[in-house]
């Protein structure tokens, strides 16, 4: 068998299996003992370091103690059924793989990175399943093809490898072109209950609320371009910028360094109401993407009603209740990468029943740190010049912050007293610190405040608004009698939602629509999907909004039309391009031959003496006649094309690029004498 | 002046293809590998996880798999159409033993990969391989076959078959190629002893002098009429400018009579050809000649691979009767 040809289908095999495992390991689900462990292998075996080799027994060992391993895994609980079936496959895969290399041994690594691709699909949802998918169909199908191939090789002999890639490159690429053809007309004969609705994405969550908030540190989440939720406002504002605040969780309890808050659960419900908004009530259908990486739930301010929510977890789509805490916050009950769900809130200018405050509630949301720098309550008192009105108190104050205080995220070093290094020194800080800031100087001056936390912005997409990672924020709440909790913020307006890198954004966007895209055409492809593609294909009926008696959308029938072209088009390329490429390529001697024809033909002289039909040889012999100054160059040059057409003298591109020179050279004396 | 030609209808194209489709000699024949079927049950599992789970990127898997398998069947077709095959032979195929065969296969345009020939007899087993055949030209396969028995082999065709492209079906072709190979009889040891030579002197009978043999020189003389000019001395006759011929004396000359005794059952005339078989060779390695009687037919003491080789094809053919040969390939 030839070595290269060996050589190279390990090198494919090895590199499908990498494939298959990376279609894995972005679900995010595997172990990372096991992520180590398969790295290490995938790396040994491209280097060709087989250390199970013919070992049966250790192989066998290492095969049993990776099935007890999962079995416990799976036994014990960390993780499910599937994830422990995948761990297995990955570790037979490695077993397999780092084995003395062999027909059957090569058909086992291939079946079981195989089972590995089934893995992924069925734990992730991820858009990169796709090119991962696609390169462990390339290269199986090249190292398979392979295979076959090296099988019926006869020892020692050379083959040649780029005869056999060829036509598996474009059967690779055919076999793709079928499998979306049978993905987009396989019937679907149930509902997409169980299919990887989420994905991670690029790469871990990014945003999240956490049970604190801690001042001080310096970030980079204002400059995180990556999409955390989408929101489809009903009615539609039309805006571009919305400019909203997103309300999620609420702190009252603020110790000096960090704001914490009564988290209990109060209420587990379907659907939650907050408060009742009469029929002006904005209806958002909200979608928390993975990046989120909370249960906490959004909605605009000031949030009326929760409820329809569905996890999007690795397994499938559930039904999930919601629970309200104690501190106003409602979140999942169900912990997953991505929900669903629908929110109400109430307009801007509608005022909201107030519900009735504990004592409780009140001290916490007036009290203050033990060890508060006295120069705080004075700044407060100075600013205020006796306010008394808790919401005009909260503008003047936030004013003076907005104005007077920079923002900035680079505050380097913890400080033990962040609030008042803020206030009096440093006088820069993010959204926290100018929150912080305004909720404690209201609270010095009795009235009650607290910090709130979501995020601020919306940015159009389509129909619908989107929220960046670096839209998150933090603001004050003051109670204002009458009128219940209202949001003041006394970060500046310029830096309240996300101020991303241009570039960055770009490339986000580009993915999250291509993700989006995905998602819409692969992930949730169902049968009325199927249905309509079917439809629109056969039909060429319009669709009309009854309402505005408009043609909305219109399926011609030349999509059918299309598909067809499309298909032949394809067909037609491809028997095109066999046609070039199995064309016999002429020898060295008869292209020789062609050049050398057209360098005299083009010669104005001697050119017209060389009519299609006179042999060259006979133009050589007129020249030699005439004492002509080309004769020798052309002479050397003719015999030199015999020799090599029909002596077994191989003729060089170097020289017969010095022959074709010289002819060239004599020619152009020739010109220039006459 | 010819008569207008009066044609039959031609049958409806459905009764056409369901002629074809009912025909029992499908052109083409499938086989699933070990590979292939548990690729299969991996499609099936995977299949029915996408229908029970509804997850779109097992269907988008099982979309690739099934498309693997028709791509499979699409470029076996491209390796199997457009070939030519011929039956080359053996040179000597002995019973029991592999013997070379060969077969020449060509193909007008685009590569065949992965090919595999054997011959469609029950009792002639062995294949060759090819890894990669271009176009535009011929090649022949060699491959190790081997026949349990002796005798002539009716072949009725030529099975072309191959993995590619993934070795998860073996598709094959069956080329109709009437021909006979000729078994001879294994090549076994000689039981007991050889049969005593009769010795006397070698030569051209008939001759009144005797002095044609392959022994020393014994004389010159000129060529006369009708004689054999493999005995002109070119030498002497350029010197002397006539055809001078050489006499040699005749040397001793050994002889054995092998005789063939018809009648006994199939499996003791096997033997019997076998061990007659060994004797002449043992005997011809040992000088002597050999001649053959089986039945009516007698081939005189004679040695010699290429008599050899006669005697071992009337040992074959002993106790078979002659079949309609198309073209004998061994």
């Amino acid at each position: 068998m030839s070595a290269r040809l060996n050589r190279v289908r390990l090198r494919l095999r090895d590199l499908a299996a990498g494939a298959a495992f990376g279609s894995l390991v972005i679900s995010w689900q595997l172990p990372s003992v096991l992520l180590l462990l398969a790295a290490a292998g995938f790396v040994l075996a491209l280097f060709d370091r087989r250390p199970f080799g013919d070992r049966h027994l250790v192989g066998g060992v290492f095969l049993l103690l990776a099935g007890a391993l999962c079995f416990g895994m799976v036994w014990k609980g960390p993780v499910d059924l599937v994830v422990g079936a995948c761990c297995f496959a990955t570790l037979l895969t490695l077993q397999r793989m780092l084995s003395a290399p062999g027909p059957a041994v090569d058909a086992q690594v291939n079946l079981a990175s195989l089972l590995m691709v089934a893995g992924g699909g069925a734990l992730s949802g991820d858009l990169l399943y796709a090119p991962m998918l696609a390169l462990y169909a390339v290269f199986s199908i090249l190292a398979m093809g392979l295979g076959v191939v090296s099988a019926t090789v006869a020892p020692g002999t050379t083959f040649p490898l780029r005869r056999v890639l060829l036509p598996l490159s474009v059967g690779a690429g055919l076999a793709m072109v079928l499998g979306l053809t049978f993905f987009i007309l396989f019937p679907r004969l149930s509902w997409n209950m169980a299919g990887g609705r989420v994905s991670t994405g690029l790469g871990p969550v990014t945003t999240g609320f956490s049970d604190q908030v801690r001042l001080g540190g310096s970030g980079s989440i204002k400059s995180n371009p990556r999409v955390v939720a989408r929101v489809h406002l009903s009615p539609d504002p039309g805006d571009e910028a919305l400019n909203r605040y997103w309300i999620g969780r609420t702190y009252d309890t603020f110790d000096g360094v960090r704001w914490t808050a009564q988290r209990t659960p109060v209420e587990t419900e379907g659907q939650i109401r907050l408060s009742h908004g009469g029929d002006r009530l904005i209806h958002q259908e909200i979608e928390l993407l993975p990046a989120y990486g909370a249960r906490t739930a959004l909605a605009l301010e000031a949030p009326s009603l929760f409820g329809g929510a569905v996890a999007n977890t690795h397994k499938g789509r559930r039904r999930t209740r919601m629970q309200r805490l104690e501190n106003g916050e409602i979140r999942f009950e169900r912990e997953a990468p991505g929900y669903d769900y629908h929110a109400y809130s109430l307009p801007a200018d509608v005022t909201r029943e107030v519900p009735a405050l504990t004592t409780g509630d009140l001290d916490r949301a007036r009290s203050l740190p033990a060890d508060l720098d006295p120069r705080i309550p004075a700044l407060a008192q100075r600013l205020l010049a006796g306010e008394q009105d808790p919401l005009r108190a909260a503008e003047r104050l936030a004013r003076h912050l907005s104005t007077r205080f920079r923002y900035s995220m680079e505050l380097p070093g913890e400080h033990p007293d962040a609030l008042s290094h803020f206030l009096f020194e440093r006088q820069e800080g993010h959204c926290e610190h100018f929150a912080t800031a305004l909720t404690v100087l209201l609270r010095t001056q009795g009235i009650p405040a607290r910090l709130a936390t979501g995020f601020f912005g919306g940015e159009r997409l389509g129909d619908d608004y989107i929220l960046r990672a670096g839209d998150a924020h933090a603001w004050t709440q003051v109670l204002v009698p009458g009128r219940g909790w209202v949001s003041v913020d006394a970060t500046p307006p310029a830096f309240r939602s996300a101020q991303p890198e241009p570039f960055l954004t770009w490339l986000v966007d580009r993915y999250e629509a291509l993700e989006e895209r995905w998602r819409n055409s692969v992930v949730d492809y169902d049968i009325r999907d199927q249905w309509a593609f079917l439809s629109g294909m056969l039909s060429d009926r319009e669709r009309h909004d009854v309402l505005a008696g408009e043609v909305v959308e219109a399926r011609p029938r030349r999509a059918l039309g299309m598909g067809l072209g499309a298909f032949f088009g394809v067909l037609l390329l491809g028997w095109i391009l066999e046609r070039r490429v199995r064309r016999p390529r002429s020898d060295p001697a008869t292209r020789f031959h062609h050049r050398l024809r057209r360098t005299v033909q083009r010669d104005p002289t001697i050119g017209a003496g060389l009519a299609r039909g006179v042999p060259i040889e006979e133009l050589a012999r007129r020249l030699r006649q005439t004492d002509h100054p080309a004769a020798t160059p052309l002479d050397d040059a003719v015999r030199r094309y015999l020799e090599a057409r029909f002596g077994s003298r191989p003729l060089g591109a170097r020289e017969a690029s010095q022959l074709l020179q010289r002819l060239r050279s004599a020619l152009g004396t020739a010109a220039r004498s006459s | 002046m010819s008569s207008p030609a009066v044609s039959a209808p031609s049958p409806a194209f459905g009764q056409r293809l369901w002629a074809r489709l009912r025909r029992p000699d499908w052109p083409r024949r499938l086989k699933v590998t070990g590979t292939g079927r548990t690729y299969l049950m991996v499609t099936l599992g995977v299949g029915i996880g996408a229908l029970n789970t509804g997850n779109n990127l097992l269907y988008l898997l099982l979309g690739l798999l099934l498309g693997v398998i028709v791509l499979s069947g699409l470029l076996s077709e491209r390796v199997l159409r457009g070939l030519h095959v011929e039956r080359v032979g053996a040179d000597a195929l002995h019973a029991r033993e592999p013997g070379t065969f060969r077969w020449r296969l060509s193909r007008e345009r685009g590569h065949a990969f992965a090919i595999e020939v054997r011959e469609v007899h029950a009792e002639l087993t062995g294949r060759a391989t090819a890894a990669i055949l271009g176009p535009g030209r011929s090649h022949v396969l060699r491959g190790q076959v081997t026949a349990p028995r002796r005798g002539p082999l009716v072949l009725e065709a030529v099975d072309v078959s191959t993995t590619w492209p993934f070795g998860l079906f073996a598709k094959s072709r069956r080329f109709p190629i009437p021909g006979e190979v000729l078994v001879l009889p294994a090549r076994i040891r000689v039981r007991g002893e050889v049969p005593r030579a009769h010795q006397g002197l070698a030569g051209e009978d008939g001759r009144a002098r005797f002095q044609d043999g392959e022994g020393d020189l014994a004389g010159l003389r000129e060529l006369a009429d009708g004689e054999d000019a493999r005995r002109i001395h070119w030498l002497k006759s350029a010197s002397s400018q006539k055809l001078v011929r050489a006499e040699r004396d005749r040397e001793e000359r050994q002889t054995v009579e092998l005789v063939l005794e018809t009648g006994p059952s199939r499996a003791a005339l096997d033997r019997r050809c076998e061990e007659l078989a060994a004797q002449a060779r043992t005997l011809m390695a040992r000088g002597i000649e050999v001649g053959l009687t089986v039945g009516p037919v007698r081939l005189r003491p004679s040695i010699g691979p290429a008599h050899l080789r006669r005697l071992l094809t009337a040992l074959a053919r002993a106790g078979f009767s002659t079949p309609p040969v198309t073209r004998e390939v061994a």
